[in-house]
């Protein structure tokens, strides 16, 4: 099979001069990406720098945009992904580069990953046996530890986008796998970590990282709303997380729907006296527009009592 | 078509032009509503689901007692519903668990059988495209509009727009077209508006909705068309806000779906309720053709 590979290069910090390089190469008709590019290097260029681990999925190395999609090139046929017999092989989104499609990993992934502090810690007293574990928690630990730390769930995040800071769903998900473990004994700790600026209150649940991951069954949004849950059951510890959800919670318990001019200054917080005159334009525009009539009313729904009820239950529990 | 009308918080709420807008054109469309008025918000993501899903399993129970599908109004009430729906649907005894702690005390419970639509995937795929346009009398030619979804009306992927019905994914253009609006393709459509974390980064929230709008608007949008008025009160109530963080001029209507359709089946502005937006829809009103 005859196939073009336009490949993304830049020379070491020169981000503004990337541009595409084309190759010509006659592959096997179920070669993949990466064994494509690994011709290349091999036969006409052997300057052209990207990483290249374990060709079967299991390092993450090689994840690209690849005709416009993030993926693995070691997992992806050429002939799926080839568009009128080419393809184009980007670096992911929001990351920075070494050179060519040679990834600085550490500030898109590694520190992240390390912030979160990815290890499990022993109790300080030995355990007197074994620390035994429930079979479905094993097989959910393990499904997201196949995660191979590619980073392609990153790539699609729409908080990213907009603050390369943010923990992002990749260290996220590590963080989950620490906590969710019962032999972890500082799984506390690692949780407040997870509630610093940047962390996982920032996260939009958007859903964009189940779909980026190239592994089906992990799902890192379901691995962010789980902690999530975590942190509403201890308590939340980030004030501004705090605040909102505390005002949703009353607002929904107490009428049975949400009070959103309530939840609007509850959620600036009653105090915060700079961030309420920031509010005042929006909530005087929206006065005279009509969009928040006054008086401002917000009346009990029906069945409101029935609602309260199913807080109630919950919070016995 | 009959359904058990679930409007939501917002559309009585942030946004009431919205209610009324919605149930002009539903009177039009030959969707017949019978308003579901005792139930509980769907907890938006907001709520644990230990609280959340009894209270939307009562929901679905009442409709289900009713034997009509739900409709809603927006893709974060269609997102939580229809996540938890599914988890009531697909593990019996977790529905029978909360259907003997919270629901018979009230003498209900949930079978799992409850269909819930959103009024874009109803006027698709229950009025079907032939039909909606049979009630085009007002074609807004010459207006270009890009489409807005809001993330839970989209994803996850496979909750939302399982087979058959990938098509959802572009619902939303198709509504455009048939209004005879012009469609203007942008990279955020399907992106998160920034709303979920405005009370927790409001940077990165108006960053967000600025950068969406500003894209729209660059491309030659004249306005943009969401079916969610979460992602209406961030686009369109925060917007001045965004222009000023992300310093630009920005001013692009945000229209809700029923506003589109309405404007197209000869309501006036004034009618939808439009003059009530944060950011004025004069814009649009100038391109559309006068009501005869």
């Amino acid at each position: 099979m005859h196939i073009t590979l336009n490949i993304m290069r830049q020379a070491a910090g020169a981000p503004a001069e990337a541009s595409f390089q084309s190759y010509s190469v006659d592959t096997a008709e179920d070669a993949t990406v990466m064994d494509a590019m690994l011709q290349v290097r091999d036969e006409q260029d052997g300057g052209l720098g990207f990483r290249a681990g374990c060709l079967r999925g299991f390092c993450g190395d090689c994840a690209y945009r690849i005709s416009g999609t993030g993926d693995l090139a070691c997992l992806t046929p050429i002939a799926k992904v080839a568009k009128e017999g080419a393809v184009n092989i980007e670096p992911v989104r929001h990351i920075g580069l070494l050179r060519d499609l040679v990834y600085d990993l550490d500030p898109f992934l590694w520190d992240k990953v390390k912030a979160v502090r990815p290890g499990l810690t022993a109790p300080d007293t030995p355990p007197a046996q074994e620390a035994l574990m429930e079979p479905a928690v094993v097989e959910d630990l393990q499904t997201v530890m196949s995660c191979v730390m590619c980073g392609l769930c990153d790539e699609g995040c729409t908080v990213i986008t907009v603050d390369s800071k943010f923990l992002g769903p990749a260290a996220l998900t590590k963080a989950y796998r620490t906590v969710k473990d019962p032999r972890n004994s500082a799984a506390g700790l690692e949780l407040d970590l997870m509630e610093k600026p940047h962390g996982v209150w920032d996260c939009t649940h958007c859903y964009e990282a189940n779909g980026h991951c190239p592994k089906k069954e992990i799902n890192p949004t379901y691995r962010i709303l789980a902690v999530r849950e975590m942190l509403m059951e201890r308590g939340i510890k980030n004030k501004a997380a705090a605040r909102y959800h505390e005002s949703f919670t009353s607002s929904v318990k107490r009428s049975g729907w949400v009070d959103e001019g309530h939840l609007a200054i509850s959620g600036i917080g009653w105090t915060n006296i700079w961030g309420l005159m920031k509010f005042l334009p929006t909530a005087l525009r929206a006065i005279r527009r009509g969009k928040a009539p006054l008086p401002y009313l917000h009346k009990k729904r029906p069945g409101a009592d029935r609602i309260k009820r199913i807080f109630e239950k919950v919070e016995r529990k | 078509m009959k359904y058990a009308f679930y409007p939501g918080c917002v559309s009585r709420g942030g946004c009431p032009e919205l209610y009324p807008a919605a149930i002009k054109v539903a009177e039009r469309l030959g969707l017949d509503l019978e308003e579901l008025k005792d139930v509980g918000c769907t907890g938006a993501g907001a709520l644990s689901s230990e609280v959340s899903d009894p209270i939307n399993a009562r929901t679905f129970a009442k409709a289900e007692k009713m034997g009509l599908p739900i409709l809603t109004l927006c893709s974060t009430c269609q997102g939580v519903m229809s996540q938890a729906n599914l988890r009531l649907q697909e593990d019996a005894e977790y529905r029978q668990r909360i259907n003997e702690e919270f629901l018979a005390e009230e003498g209900l419970e949930y079978g799992g059988t409850t269909e819930i639509k959103h009024m874009l995937w109803a006027i698709i795929e229950d009025v079907g495209l032939d039909a909606f346009k049979d009630q085009v009398v007002n074609p807004l030619e010459g207006l270009r509009l890009s489409a807005f979804y809001g993330c839970y009306l989209r994803r996850p992927t496979d909750v939302m727009a399982p087979e058959p019905y990938e098509g959802r994914k572009r619902y939303l253009e198709d509504i455009i077209e048939a209004v005879g609006a012009e469609v203007v393709e942008t990279s955020g459509k399907s992106k998160c508006c920034g709303f979920p974390i405005l009370m927790k980064n409001e940077r990165n929230s108006l960053q967000m909705a600025g950068d969406h709008t500003s894209e729209a608007k660059g491309k030659g949008a004249d306005g943009m068309v969401t079916p969610c008025p979460l992602c209406h009160l961030n686009l369109d109530g925060n917007q001045p806000r965004a222009a000023r963080q992300t310093d630009r001029e920005i001013n692009l209507p945000i229209l809700h779906l029923p506003q589109v359709i309405g404007l197209a089946f000869g309501l006036t502005p004034k009618e939808l309720n439009m003059p009530r937006h944060i950011v004025s829809t004069k814009p649009v009103e100038r391109k559309i053709p006068l009501r005869t």
